[in-house]
């Protein structure tokens, strides 16, 4: 069972980019996705352990924390996606 | 090999312009009637140029009144056969203009720099540069191009440099959820304009100190080392974002311009909502000039050590400003029309700033060792 925790911020240009390409995955793939706000969630964010760099994606598998994405990596979360074979 | 040194030769003189050779110093008789419109325009024109040119000294001579100035212009009417005696005249050398239209100015200005270079070898190479014909373009004038090609290129890797975008974007994403189209378009370009107009005040306040003691070969090589400086910190930053995307702005600082945008988009009163966004984009451009390493300031003390007249400095200072804020300008006209808030990659900002590095240790290193290659005129 695969869920992914994306942590991203209203005003990071990054994390625009990045939401783009996590819902273009989205259309071909039914992943079950947590979407967070930095700053108006932070709350919940706040027991990720985000460090200073946004967006940050965090795979759990079997809720288990598998891998994360840190920043914009457009290639490193589509090669998780493949390797997960969602 | 000699076509690609030419083509090396016409980059370098693109970005630094021109002179080769220590400029002469040059005289100009300027005949004029005190009474003719045409005289009266290129008389302006002429105040510019002596501004322009250090090395110019402009003789006038009235001829309407003084009989003896009418007699003079005679003189010299018969000396170089010109066929018809006429104000304004313009005599550099052996060479003149008679009449005055806009067009003139630039055969005048021309006369000017043929007569401020000794070495009519070098002359010649000079006059090859200094209007080089570009296809489709056509004809361009190097030293003018030099800096307008820095404008736009310091201006456009100072605009990646995201310090102020986070701003925006939070201010973008409060405003698209606005339903008043007009008080969006308006609270977004107030924040837009002001934030352009502080840099230029900043910008044009710094050429004016730089313009006040440009004299000093000191000054120089402070403006070498500022770039220097500047090309270490464009580099440490390149080398340093390694891991593209957002670096988390410190909390405090994060939610109180949050709650500023968010009581100023929430403000009933236009006029309170455009003055919190006025006074919001007055100090995050003062806050974060620190953030640019020194481009605006390393660009303003090229204008301000170069003879540039004080209309071409404002218009350089503006194509900079356009540049820098290209970026925001597309984003902002975007997230207006499509009510969608995009980003432009972070990674652009990381080459923004590697192509900074290199641009700024090339000034430096141009000024401090081979300051004769760059057209500042330093005395």
């Amino acid at each position: 069972m695969i869920k992914v925790v994306k942590i991203t911020a209203v005003w990071c240009s990054g994390c625009l980019i990045m939401n783009k390409v996590w819902n273009d995955i989205l259309k071909e793939k039914n992943i079950d996705t947590i979407s967070l706000d930095y700053d108006f969630d932070a709350d919940s964010v706040i027991k990720y352990n985000v460090g200073k760099i946004l967006p940050v994606f965090i795979f759990f598998k079997d809720n288990k924390e598998y891998k994360r994405v840190i920043g914009e990596e457009k290639n490193e979360l589509k090669s998780i996606v493949k390797e997960l074979d969602l | 090999m000699r076509r690609i040194i030419k083509y090396l030769f016409i980059f370098v003189f693109f970005f630094f312009g021109i002179s080769l050779v220590n400029a002469k110093e040059v005289t100009m008789e300027f005949f004029y009637g005190y009474t003719c419109p045409h005289c009266a325009k290129e008389e302006i024109f002429l105040e510019e140029l002596e501004k322009k040119y250090g090395n110019l000294t402009i003789i006038k001579y009235e001829t309407y009144k003084s009989e003896e100035n009418n007699k003079l212009l005679k003189q010299r009417v018969e000396e170089l056969k010109i066929e018809k005696t006429g104000v304004p005249l313009t005599i550099v050398e052996d060479k003149y203009v008679l009449g005055y239209t806009e067009s003139f100015n630039e055969k005048i200005e021309q006369m000017v720099i043929d007569a401020s270079i000794e070495d009519r070898k070098i002359k010649e190479e000079v006059g090859d540069f200094l209007t080089y014909n570009l296809p489709l373009i056509g004809k361009i004038n190097v030293k003018e191009t030099s800096l307008f090609l820095i404008s736009i290129v310091l201006g456009l890797v100072d605009g990646f440099n995201p310090c102020a975008m986070w701003v925006l974007l939070f201010l973008l994403s409060m405003l698209v959820g606005m339903k008043d189209k007009k008080r969006m378009w308006l609270i977004g370009l107030t924040f837009l304009i002001t934030s352009a107009l502080v840099y230029m005040l900043m910008m044009l306040s710094w050429i004016e100190i730089v313009s006040s003691i440009k004299t000093s070969v000191i000054l120089r090589n402070i403006i070498a080392i500022i770039a220097l400086v500047g090309a270490v910190l464009n580099f440490r930053g390149y080398l340093k974002s390694n891991k593209s995307g957002c670096n988390v702005i410190d909390d405090k600082k994060r939610t109180k311009i949050f709650t500023r945008i968010k009581n100023f988009t929430t403000e009933k009163s236009l006029i309170l909502a455009l003055l919190g966004v006025i006074l919001l984009a007055v100090s995050i451009n003062i806050i974060e000039l620190a953030c640019s390493a020194g481009i605006p300031i390393m660009f303003s003390s090229i204008l301000g050590i170069n003879n540039v007249t004080s209309a071409m400095i404002i218009l350089y200072t503006i194509v900079y400003i356009f540049f820098f804020l290209l970026d925001d300008l597309i984003i902002f006209s975007i997230a207006m029309i499509t009510l969608k808030v995009t980003g432009i990659s972070t990674k652009y900002s990381k080459y923004s700033k590697l192509i900074g590095a290199i641009f700024m240790l090339l000034i430096g290193l141009v000024l401090l060792i081979k300051p004769e290659w760059a057209m500042f005129n330093f005395n």
